[in-house]
């Protein structure tokens, strides 16, 4: 036992450093008294120790940790990555943010919060026990319920965390419930054992059923799939941009993880040859991926549709966000290999085009205080750097080729035509020319209104053209150059437990 | 002499698991559908500890105990945006939290 | 023959008889004469004062709030110390540091000053000096 613990200890240190960095940061808003940005600079500290770590795990192998608490395997540390990346980079966009720099707040808390908001995603992406799950999730959840209403004094961000605590508690109610009736069921909490027992023993179908519907709606309320998403466009309204950016994409990636880790884990057959078809083979009698493709259309369309008619670009960006949820989930539903490895491209893709837009969107709202989509007349013109990435990061959401928007949808399409899912490749594609629609009304407003008498450019740093570039290249780079992004997400398929 | 079964146990967790939901979906004050919140969980926690004795297997009672730790901390939480947004708008009642709608 | 369910209803029954029945046979035999002082509630022989639903302090809920999640930690405490014996220096250890992170919580909690009851400063009315009615209406016109 001891033996097993202290070889656990040692894959524990990317989540003992981010622990670490933590309590440092509690400790240093206590003893700091004055406003400063070294929080921000120690978080930043704190993550590059992490990824250290990381890379040091890559190395690693498969591993399963504390008794089958967590799998340290290629899987995790590919999302491990993509979520270090985007938390990095948030913090970047936080010492910028006008809205969380403005007056006296102190933002000791605010980087705290987000180390253990990364903490908990990190957590999410190994978890391999059902108790795991649950804790990672909330861990996740609570940090993020008080960072969505950190701007305290403005009424919609106290209003959007209220809504968001109210759907999050609900739904983790309802994953619980599911939780208790699989543990009831199988007798196991490691998805290890739930395979074993769904696999061999004979189980009340109907029960499971309900089970897996439940659980389903602990992931669906973490990556936003249709019937769960209510909360989604108001949080992402209601909080600070910055938060709102990192939730639409390393919140979702951990709940895509540990989504595809348990039900390719639990579900998985393994005296069916097909590891494609196996992985649902656990259930006779009930279509599955059915069931998610169902979803995943609802998902889609309805984030695309709602879009059109949004003016707020924070919320349109919430529901594009909520539709392309819905295209990763097409993914899911495939369940082979092809499918998870274009679903893991598409994360790396996502990251940069929807942080780019993000980031756009929040150096105009400091310039002009708004968020609507009249603040971005005639753009085009009077900053044209600003508008040209805008341009890019829109038209790589849409996935218009060279962009690296294009190669995530190319990947996801060709695993679904390859799995036979023909009428889903159509509503895909439907879907992308719908949303081509609202993303071009922008673009519209850049470039073809005149901007009003009294517009000014909008000015900007040595330090935003930086941030800018770093999200521009690879949006561009990937959609051209993606041989080992894929290589490297082939790569990342493998979980503890599958051969 | 037939005893307290399973199934009992399990009747009256999703029972009180129904209550909770409903309490959710129709009361309006914010406070009480906190606590329709913590209904949900503690029912659940009920059906654990019933799976588990029925198991003979302690794991059950374990995931309860998290579950409890896990809830107080996140009502502590919700009370706090509650009186967060009580300050902004002098009012809990969840009908008029409504600045964004579609 | 009585299935143990049986015999709980049997209480329910005869609990729901003593309560029923006591409350029948007071309202039958006791003499039925009101007047307004009998129908107010009783607050130890004072007139009752404002509304029982009055709106408590919010420090009470920053307190509350505070207290329930430090107490909730005695959950993994409890089993802890039960089996302490068995395993040893290492669950002493990781106890410590379980502790020690919840320590950084509380330091925080104090440094951050959500602890401090602070006292309501009392307010002293002062009484102002009448003034003439001339003089008032005088002022009140010039305003």
């Amino acid at each position: 036992m001891l033996e097993q613990i202290v070889h656990s200890v040692k894959l524990l240190q990317p989540e003992t450093a981010l622990a670490v960095t933590f309590c440092v940061l509690l400790v240093l808003d206590l003893v700091v008294r004055r406003k400063s940005n070294l929080a921000a600079w120690l978080a930043l500290l704190g993550l590059v120790v992490t990824a250290f770590f990381v890379l040091q795990q890559a190395s690693s192998g498969q591993n399963s940790i504390f008794f089958n608490m967590l799998a340290v395997d290629s899987f995790s540390v590919f999302f491990k990555f993509v979520i270090l990346a985007s938390s990095f980079l948030i913090i970047l966009f936080s010492l910028q943010s006008d809205e969380l720099n403005s007056g006296t707040r102190r933002l000791g808390e605010y980087y705290s919060l987000i180390i253990a908001l990364t903490l908990g995603m990190f957590l999410m992406t190994g978890a391999s026990n059902l108790l795991m799950m649950y804790l990672s999730i909330e861990l996740t959840s609570i940090s993020s319920y008080i960072l969505a209403g950190y701007t305290k004094e403005a009424e919609d961000s106290s209003e959007a965390s209220l809504k968001y605590v109210i759907y999050g508690a609900v739904s983790s109610g309802m994953m619980l419930y599911g939780i208790s009736m699989l543990y009831g069921l199988t007798g196991a909490v490691d998805i290890y054992g739930i395979n074993r027992a769904l696999t061999e023993g004979d189980i009340n179908l109907m029960a499971l059923m309900i089970a897996s519907i439940l659980m389903v709606a602990g992931f669906g309320y973490k990556i936003s799939a249709v019937p769960f998403h209510f909360w989604t466009p108001d949080v992402y309204e209601g909080a600070p941009i910055t938060i709102t950016a990192f939730l639409s994409v390393a919140s979702k990636a951990a709940g895509f993880a540990m989504m595809m880790r348990f039900f390719k884990v639990s579900f998985l057959d393994p005296t069916v040859g097909n590891l494609a078809m196996g992985a649902w083979a656990s259930f006779q009698g009930f279509e599955w991926n059915q069931l998610l493709a169902a979803i995943s259309v609802l998902t889609m369309t309805l984030g695309n549709l709602v879009a059109i008619w949004q003016n707020n670009l924070k919320r349109l960006l919430a529901y594009s966000s909520i539709a392309h949820a819905g295209y990763m989930l097409m993914g899911v539903v495939v369940l082979s290999n092809e499918g998870l490895a274009a679903v893991l491209i598409y994360f790396v893709v996502y990251l940069f085009m929807n942080l780019g837009a993000f980031y756009t969107v929040m150096i105009v709202a400091n310039k002009t205080g708004s968020e609507d989509i009249e603040a971005y007349k005639g753009l085009g013109y009077r900053t044209p750097l600003i508008g040209v990435a805008m341009t890019i990061f829109l038209l790589s959401l849409t996935g218009i080729p060279p962009t690296a928007g294009f190669v995530g949808k190319l990947y996801l399409f060709a695993a679904l035509i390859n799995g036979k899912w023909f009428w889903l490749v159509v509503i895909g594609a439907l879907n992308s020319v719908v949303s081509l629609y609202y993303y071009v009304r922008i673009l519209r407003n850049m470039f073809l209104k005149t901007p009003e008498r009294s517009a000014e450019p909008i000015q900007f740093s040595f330090a935003h053209v930086t941030i800018l570039l770093v999200l521009l290249i690879p949006t561009i780079l990937l959609g051209v150059y993606f041989g080992p992004l894929v290589e490297y997400a082939q790569a990342s398929l493998v979980m503890f437990g599958i051969q | 002499m037939t005893g307290i079964a399973l199934h009992h146990y399990l009747a009256l967790s999703a029972i009180l698991f129904t209550i909770g939901v409903v309490g959710v979906l129709t009361r309006r004050n914010a406070i009480i559908v906190f606590m329709c919140v913590e209904l949900m969980l503690n029912s659940v926690n009920l059906s654990l500890v019933a799976f588990s004795a029925y198991l003979g297997n302690p794991t059950g009672q374990i995931l309860v105990f998290f579950v409890m730790t896990v809830a107080a901390a996140e009502a502590a939480v919700g009370l706090a945006i509650i009186i967060a947004l009580f300050r902004n708008k002098q009012t809990v009642n969840i009908d008029e939290i409504n600045i964004m709608k579609w | 023959m009585l299935t143990e369910f049986g015999r709980v209803f049997i209480f329910l029954i005869i609990g729901a008889i003593f309560v029923a029945g006591g409350l029948i046979t007071a309202w039958l035999v006791r003499p039925h004469r009101w007047y307004p002082g009998k129908l107010t509630s009783y607050e130890c022989g004072e007139e009752p004062v404002g509304d029982s639903w009055v709106r408590f302090n919010i420090r009470f809920y920053v307190v509350a709030l505070i207290f329930l999640i430090f107490d909730v930690e005695i959950v993994f405490l409890f089993p802890w110390a039960v089996v302490y014996q068995k395993l040893g220096l290492y669950a002493f250890i990781e106890m410590m540091i379980f502790l020690a992170i919840l320590l950084v919580g509380y330091a925080y909690v104090w440094g951050k000053g959500d602890l401090d009851w602070d006292k309501p400063t009392p307010h002293i009315p002062v009484i102002k000096k009448q003034k003439p009615v001339e003089q008032a209406y005088a002022e009140e016109v010039t305003v």
